[in-house]
């Protein structure tokens, strides 16, 4: 007992200086020489003070330390979340510790996916905070023997309205402690804010420009093995053989053996390769020689998955949408214009390739670090090892390391499935790493699409519009649809545009191709398709496209203000050079509405993006910076996508492995200038992570016809050759 | 296995590896500084990037056989406190998302200021893009190099 609480005390010491705890080599740590009594520290551990609840505890010192739930990924979570606490608790962020929590039930949900964490989270946060200052306002009133009305709280203090006199937190904690909880202890009005809606600094960052932040990857623990996996090339082919003694006589490798990745219910083979250090377990995998038989995947290419999608967009599909009479309008219409679009699939490469670290030991405890969206992996360890469901979080600890990058892909915990296959069988800590090869062939992908539209224009007047998505869906894999239309594949299909007759219809295609949700979803196809498909339309009817849209979606004052904003940051009226373009584009996703207007340029025969100017309405923010770098990361990440490799399929396999031939795009060819503009606004938060990718493929393709007079339809497309 | 001498960060260690075994692997799991990035293995994503005698090499595509005896820098040895000119203007213009790529960046970037103070955009473009950010901070990390390389000539002054 002694021993641990020096180490404690030099823990916090240590982690007092950085601000952000690093959860990585505990493993070890504990005490008694049994491995059975193995006592498993997590970051909870180390916290001084009183728990008020899971989330914050304070010290008798003051400290006050609040538990970052939420995996951070890149979003600004870690510092988001209690920055909202902190507003109503009247706390200021330099007077707070925040600390990564572990994984655990105590903290309710921790996945995150579509954009929800701030969205879901703000009202339960503040009502935290809120209830946490009515108990510590209560307890000084009854230690001055006043009315809590007497009291109010400021800077972590209780001051006496009257007397003046003052208590800091520290001091009341122990007494509030014993207080009941006020669930609807009253908020702040927004007016008083004075953290949320201001920008601040991120603490995570300052051990990010360092090398001391924690990533999955980082972990480590004494005996630590390293494992690669060879996968079948057509991810779900059958392992014919494959040379394990070749594998095993490279120095260092220590294990071969046969494990399996669940993909949406199909279980797929691989052959994990086990060795002291990551460079010999490659050098083993090299030795392997796998033969796989992949003759059901033998007919799956780009041209069939997408000449079978065409065919699918000839046919009616499942209604999603009907307004008015598009068939028996558009008969009758001046012009009609035809138009498919699409759009290619496309992997998640992430920075951190997939990777996790798992110890399954002798006396069936485990630890894991799971470079997780959805990190509360227990039950399901529990069940495979017959851990009773009280015990399991007693057995298995969960780390969340930061994440380098997710962008959906790490909402399946395929790496974790392999990683502690490995591990349970040797009982020993295995590290599992992806190799970048890995990472881009394997899947699961960005869908990829078709989407079919027509329209019909009398004069300046768009009368009629039809649009006909086909794509696999996420959610029906391995499942029949049952002739219903699955809830994410519709997203940002804008049905407030104001045409007479519009019709919107799905057609569902089927496939071995897994895919998988991917940052904005199917936001990131339909509003590319949609919204340059209206920029068509506006062109045939002779509008300014920026006009067009406004005078369209006139009926939803949201969107017309988001339109004016952009065009006054913009200035779009402003008549452009003969070698430049503009284009613009508008999407609601997650909850939030954005707009970019992009600008084009070519000069001495090249073509570049000199500006994009974007406009934000995601209702109440709460760090304004971080609402701005998300966007100028989604301009990029939806410019990568629109510009650079697809991920495109031969024999069933991924023809892209790396990022030599699976480009990104890098500086040289960013925006030299992404300006990002908020709305002020009091309605409900909105998403953050994704809202800004699905417009700027469009406002792109929109720019490129207005500098060349080219309507591209099929993504990626080569910026150099327009 | 062979016996190799590193100098790192101005310490040195005695490390046993195969000769062909990656720098990267090697400052990683063998000498524990995990500040060094994985991204692609084949010197296209720059997130494994250390300085080697001054300049900013990929270490994923180094074998430690050829570095023993060299100086070699990494993202831990910048600074004890954060305070180079780079991890000061980094956090100014709060450059970082997820992060995993920025040791990688911070090195590309502290490499250029060393040979060139004052870079102007064509010159930053040149020096880093060989640094992927699959987040998108390509704006604020030009913001950021354009600050250190004020600091830096105002320092000079």
């Amino acid at each position: 007992m002694e021993a641990n609480k020096i180490n404690r005390r030099n823990f916090i010491r240590v982690t007092g200086l950085t601000g952000a705890f690093l959860a990585v080599g505990f493993d070890t740590l504990g005490f008694g020489g049994q491995p059975s009594t193995l006592k498993q520290l997590m970051p909870e551990d180390f916290i001084k003070g009183t728990p008020l609840n899971p989330f914050v505890t304070i010290a008798e010192d003051g400290t006050i330390t609040m538990m970052a739930h939420i995996p951070e990924l890149g979003q600004g979570i870690f510092q988001g979340l209690p920055a909202v606490i902190a507003e109503e608790l009247e706390v200021s962020m330099d007077q707070v510790t925040i600390v990564k929590s572990s994984a655990s039930r105590q903290y309710g949900r921790q996945s995150i996916g579509g954009s929800r964490s701030m969205r879901t989270q703000f009202m339960p946060m503040r009502q935290l905070g809120a209830g946490i200052k009515d108990l510590l306002i209560r307890a000084a009133a009854a230690q001055w023997n006043v009315e809590p009305s007497d009291c109010y709280a400021q800077e972590a203090k209780v001051i006496n309205r009257k007397t003046k006199e003052e208590i800091g937190y520290g001091k009341l904690v122990k007494s509030a402690s014993q207080l009941r909880v006020n669930d609807k202890a009253p908020l702040k009005s927004s007016t008083d804010f004075t953290i949320i809606g201001k920008a601040t600094n991120r603490p995570d960052l300052v051990n990010k420009v360092n090398g001391q932040a924690d990533y999955g990857i980082d972990a480590h623990t004494d005996g630590l093995l390293y494992a690669t996996v060879a996968h079948c090339p057509t991810l779900q082919g059958d392992l014919t053989s494959y040379d394990a003694d070749a594998a095993k006589s490279v120095d260092g490798v220590v294990d071969v053996m046969e494990i399996k990745r669940t993909v949406y219910g199909k279980e797929n083979k691989g052959i994990a390769v086990v060795a002291s250090s990551y460079f010999a377990a490659l050098e083993g995998r090299k030795r392997l020689n796998p033969k796989w038989n992949n003759a059901a995947f033998s007919q799956v290419s780009t041209e069939t998955l997408f000449d079978d999608m065409k065919g699918l967009a000839e046919e009616d599909g499942l209604k999603y949408f009907e307004k008015g009479d598009f068939k028996g309008s558009i008969s009758d219409s001046e012009t009609v214009l035809d138009a498919t679009y699409e759009l290619p699939y496309l992997a998640h490469s992430c920075m951190e390739p997939m990777n996790c670290t798992v110890h399954v030991r002798e006396d069936n405890t485990v630890a894991v670090w799971a470079s997780s969206q959805s990190p509360q992996l227990h039950r399901q360890i529990a069940r495979d090892l017959g851990i009773p469901d009280a015990e399991a979080e007693e057995k298995i600890k969960i780390h969340m390391p930061f994440m380098g990058g997710g962008f959906g892909r790490r909402s399946m915990n395929d790496a974790f499935e392999e990683c502690y296959q490995v591990s349970k069988a040797l009982r020993k800590p295995v590290k599992l790493v992806w190799t970048r090869e890995d990472d881009t062939t394997q899947g699961p992908f960005r869908q990829g699409t078709i989407h079919k539209f027509t329209a019909g224009i009398d004069g300046k007047k768009p009368k009629a519009m039809q649009t006909k998505m086909v794509s696999q869906a996420i959610t029906t894999q391995g499942r029949d649809s049952g002739g219903r239309i699955p809830f994410e594949v519709m997203e940002s299909i804008n049905t407030h545009y104001d045409f007479e007759h519009l019709s919107v219809r799905f057609n569902e295609y089927r496939s071995q191709i897994p895919i998988h949700w991917w940052r904005s979803v199917f936001a990131s196809t339909n509003g590319v398709a949609y919204e340059a498909f209206i920029d068509e339309m506006a062109v045939a009817a002779k509008q300014d496209p920026l006009a067009f849209r406004k005078q369209y979606l006139a009926t939803e004052p949201r969107f017309v203000q988001v339109l004016e904003r952009l065009e006054q940051e913009s200035n779009w009226n402003k008549p452009l050079g003969p070698n430049e373009g503009k284009g613009v584009a508008i999407v609601e996703s997650f909850g939030s509405i954005v707009a970019h207007a992009l600008f084009l340029k070519k000069e001495n025969g090249k073509v570049s993006i000199p500006r994009v100017v974007s406009v934000v309405d995601c209702g109440i923010y709460v760090n304004p910076d971080q609402v701005k770098a998300q966007t100028e990361g989604n301009v990029v990440f939806g410019l990568t996508a629109a510009l650079k490799d697809p991920i495109t399929f031969k024999n069933g396999a991924a023809q892209q492995a790396n990022f030599d031939t699976y480009r990104m795009l890098r500086m040289n060819e960013a925006p030299r200038s992404i300006e990002v503009h908020l709305i002020d606004s009091e309605e409900a938060p909105g998403g953050v992570g994704e809202p800004g990718l699905p417009p700027i493929g469009a406002a792109l393709l929109n720019a490129v016809h207005d500098l060349s007079g080219k309507r591209i339809r099929t993504l990626p497309l080569d910026i150099q050759s327009v | 296995m062979a016996s190799y001498q590193l100098k790192i960060n101005n310490k040195t260690y005695e490390v046993d590896a195969d000769p062909q075994t990656p720098l990267l692997w090697v400052i990683r799991d063998e000498v524990g500084l995990t500040g060094t990035k994985y991204g692609c293995g084949i010197a296209q994503c720059g997130a494994c990037t250390v300085h080697l005698n001054g300049n900013a090499v990929r270490s994923c595509s180094l074998p430690v056989s050829a570095v023993a005896n060299q100086d070699i820098t990494t993202i831990e040895g910048l600074s004890d406190d954060n305070s180079h000119p780079v991890q000061k203007a980094w956090l100014a213009v709060q450059a970082p998302q997820c992060g995993y790529c920025q040791s990688g960046q911070i090195m590309s970037a502290s490499a250029l200021l060393q040979r060139n103070p004052s870079p102007d955009d064509e010159a930053i473009d040149a020096a880093m893009s060989g640094n992927i950010c699959r987040c998108g901070t390509y704006t604020r990390i030009r913001k950021a190099i354009h600050l250190a390389s004020n600091e830096i000539s105002n320092g000079s002054k």
